[in-house]
C-alpha cells in the first residue's frame, strides 16, 4: 500500500481514552414491517467505535432494512435507534460526512470520472473543489487506481468499480462505514482482492464498519463480532471472532460451522 | 443525416436524385410550375446575398424562442420532479397546451401583440416549452433508485441532490428534445414569419409567393433543409460532448 500524504490521521483503536466511549451504533427493540410483513422483529444491538461488525442471515431475513434504518433510509416503526449519538433519520444533516456506504453494486454516477465519483462526498460535505480533488486522487491511489481517475464508470471493470466506490467511502474518512453486501457482486478471486483492501484500511484507521453479508465464510474473514440474525431480523446469535482466528484457517472453519448452526437453528426454530 | 456523417453517400445520392427528377419535370411541366435546376441555383444565389438580413433574423429569432423554450421548460420540469403538487397541476396545463393547434398559437400572438418579434417568440416559446418540461420531468422522474439512494446515503441538501444527481441525469433528456423540437420550432418560426412580420425567411416566401416565384420558394425550401441539417448536426455533437458517458449499445 503507497504511504499517502493526505490520508487522515488513524483513529487507534488502543488509543481511546480510559472513560469508556459511548457505542457508535445502539438499536433498541426496533421493529418495522412492509404490507404487513414484519422484516425486523425487535432487533437489539451496538457497535463499539472501531468495531468491524457482520450481520449474517439467509435471504429475506431483513439485514439491509437493518442497515438502510441504520442509515437513515427508513425509519423505523417503533425503537430506537442511535447513529453516533445521533437519530439517523431525523437528524439528518447533523450526520453529513460521519457516515458513508458501500452498497453491492459500485453505485457510481455514470456521468462522473472515477475521481469525480470518489470525491462525492467531500463535495456534499463543502470541501473546496481542489481539496478534495487532492484527497480523492489519493485515495484511488491507495486502492491501486492510479490511472484510472479520469476514466468514466463503464470504462472500469466491476472490481475497478467497487474500489472506486470504497475510495469514495473512505475520502470521508468517516466514523461509520455501511457496506450492504458489498463484496457479493463480484468474482471470488476479485472480492477476495477487495475485501483484502477494505480490510487494510479500515483496520487501521479504526473506522466502526458494520456489513451486512450472506455468505458466512466473508463475516468470519472480515468482523470482530457476528450477528447472526433469524428471520424477520432479530439477533439470535452472537460470534466473536478473536484476530488469530481469522488468521488460522482450521479456526476460520470450526468459526463458520458455529455460525452456521446458529443460523440453521433459527431456520428450524 | 449529413452532420452524422453517418449515410452521407445514401444522402447525396437522394438528393442528386431530387435535383435529377426536378430537372426532369422542369422540361415536361411550365417553369411556373417546376423550375429547372439552374434557375433554381441562381435564385438561391441571389437570396443568400440579398436576403441575408432575413436568414439572420429567422436563426436569431429561432435561437431565441428554443433557448427560452429550454430554458423555461427545464426549469419547469425540476420543479415538477422536485415537488409532486407542482406536477399535479403542471402537466394538465401542459397537456392543454399542446393540445392547442400551432395555427391557433399564432392567431392569438397575432391578436395579443403588436410587435412582430414578440408574435414569433412567444409561438416558438408555448409551442416548444411543453416538450422540455415534460421530457426533463419524466428523466428526473427515470432517475434509478439506487442511484438516489447512494447519493442519499451522503446526505446532499435538497440542491445539492439537484445538481448533483437530478440535472445531469436530465441532459439526454433536454438533447433528445433539441433534437425533436428544432424541426418543429423551425416550420413553427417560418409559419408565424409568413403570417405575422416584414422580415424573416417566412416573409420573403410569403413575397416570393405572391410575386409567383417558384424559383425563390424552391431556393428558400433549399435553404431551410440546409439550414436543419446544420442545426441537427450541431446537436449531434453537443450529443457526443456531453453524452460521452454513456456507452454505445447496440444488438447485433
Amino acid at each position: 500500500m503507497t504511504p499517502v500524504e493526505h490520508a487522515p490521521t488513524p483513529r487507534r483503536r488502543q488509543d481511546r481514552e480510559p472513560r469508556p466511549e459511548p457505542d457508535a451504533v445502539v438499536l433498541h427493540d426496533v421493529w418495522r414491517a412492509w404490507g404487513g410483513a414484519v422484516a425486523v422483529a425487535g432487533l437489539t444491538f451496538a457497535l463499539r467505535p472501531g468495531e468491524i461488525a457482520a450481520c449474517v442471515g439467509v435471504t429475506g431475513a431483513g439485514k439491509s432494512t437493518a442497515l438502510r434504518m441504520v442509515m437513515g433510509a427508513i425509519v423505523p416503526d417503533r425503537g430506537e435507534i442511535r447513529v453516533l449519538g445521533h437519530d439517523p433519520a431525523r437528524d439528518f444533516g447533523l450526520l453529513r460526512g460521519k457516515i458513508a456506504p458501500v452498497f453491492q453494486t459500485d453505485r457510481l454516477l455514470p456521468w462522473r470520472t472515477a475521481l469525480e465519483n470518489a470525491a462525492l462526498g467531500l463535495e456534499i460535505l463543502g470541501v473546496p473543489a481542489e481539496e478534495r480533488r487532492r484527497r480523492a486522487q489519493a485515495w484511488l491511489e491507495r486502492l491501486g487506481l492510479t490511472a484510472a481517475a479520469s476514466k468514466l464508470p463503464h470504462e472500469l471493470s466491476g472490481g475497478m468499480r467497487q474500489r472506486v466506490s470504497l475510495a469514495r467511502a473512505f475520502a470521508l474518512d468517516p466514523q461509520l462505514l455501511l457496506l450492504d453486501e458489498a463484496f457479493s457482486h463480484l468474482d471470488e478471486v476479485t472480492a477476495a482482492g477487495v475485501r483484502a483492501d477494505f480490510l487494510s484500511l479500515a483496520r487501521p484507521l479504526g473506522t466502526t464498519c458494520l456489513l451486512v453479508t450472506h455468505s458466512v465464510a466473508e463475516a468470519v474473514e472480515v468482523a470482530d463480532r457476528i450477528l447472526v440474525f433469524g428471520r424477520p431480523a432479530r439477533v439470535v446469535a452472537e460470534v466473536r471472532v478473536a484476530a488469530p482466528v481469522r488468521a488460522d484457517p482450521v479456526a476460520q472453519d470450526r468459526v463458520r460451522r458455529e455460525v452456521l448452526a446458529h443460523l440453521q437453528g433459527a431456520m428450524a426454530g | 443525416m449529413l452532420g452524422t456523417l453517418r449515410g452521407w453517400r445514401e444522402t447525396l445520392l437522394v438528393v442528386a436524385a431530387l435535383l435529377a427528377t426536378l430537372q426532369l419535370g422542369s422540361l415536361v411541366v411550365p417553369k411556373y410550375i417546376l423550375p429547372d435546376v439552374p434557375a433554381i441555383a441562381q435564385a438561391a444565389r441571389e437570396v443568400l446575398v440579398s436576403d441575408a438580413r432575413d436568414i439572420a433574423a429567422t436563426l436569431l429569432r429561432l435561437t431565441e424562442g428554443v433557448a427560452a423554450a429550454f430554458a423555461l421548460g427545464s426549469l419547469l420540469g425540476v420543479a415538477m420532479g422536485a415537488v409532486p403538487a407542482v406536477a399535479r397541476y403542471a402537466r394538465p396545463l401542459l397537456n392543454i397546451m399542446m393540445a392547442v393547434p400551432a395555427l391557433n398559437w399564432i392567431l392569438f400572438a397575432i391578436l395579443w401583440f403588436g410587435s412582430a418579434e414578440v408574435r414569433v417568440f412567444f409561438v416558438v416559446v408555448v409551442i416548444s416549452l411543453p416538450f422540455y418540461a415534460l421530457n426533463v420531468y419524466e428523466g428526473i422522474r427515470g432517475v434509478p433508485a439506487d442511484l438516489v439512494e447512494a447519493v442519499e446515503a451522503f446526505r446532499p441538501t435538497r440542491t445539492q441532490a439537484i445538481r448533483i444527481l437530478l440535472l445531469p441525469h436530465t441532459v439526454p433528456y433536454i438533447i433528445m428534445t433539441t433534437r425533436s423540437v428544432l424541426g418543429y420550432a423551425i416550420r413553427i418560426t417560418i409559419f408565424a414569419e409568413l403570417i405575422g412580420t416584414a422580415i424573416g425567411i417566412g416573409a420573403r416566401l410569403n413575397a416570393a409567393q405572391s410575386q409567383f416565384r417558384i424559383d425563390a420558394v424552391f431556393a428558400w425550401t433549399a435553404v431551410l433543409v440546409v439550414i436543419n441539417f446544420v442545426l441537427q448536426a450541431a446537436v449531434e455533437r453537443l450529443d457526443r460532448r456531453l453524452l460521452r458517458w454513456r456507452p454505445e449499445q447496440a444488438l447485433r
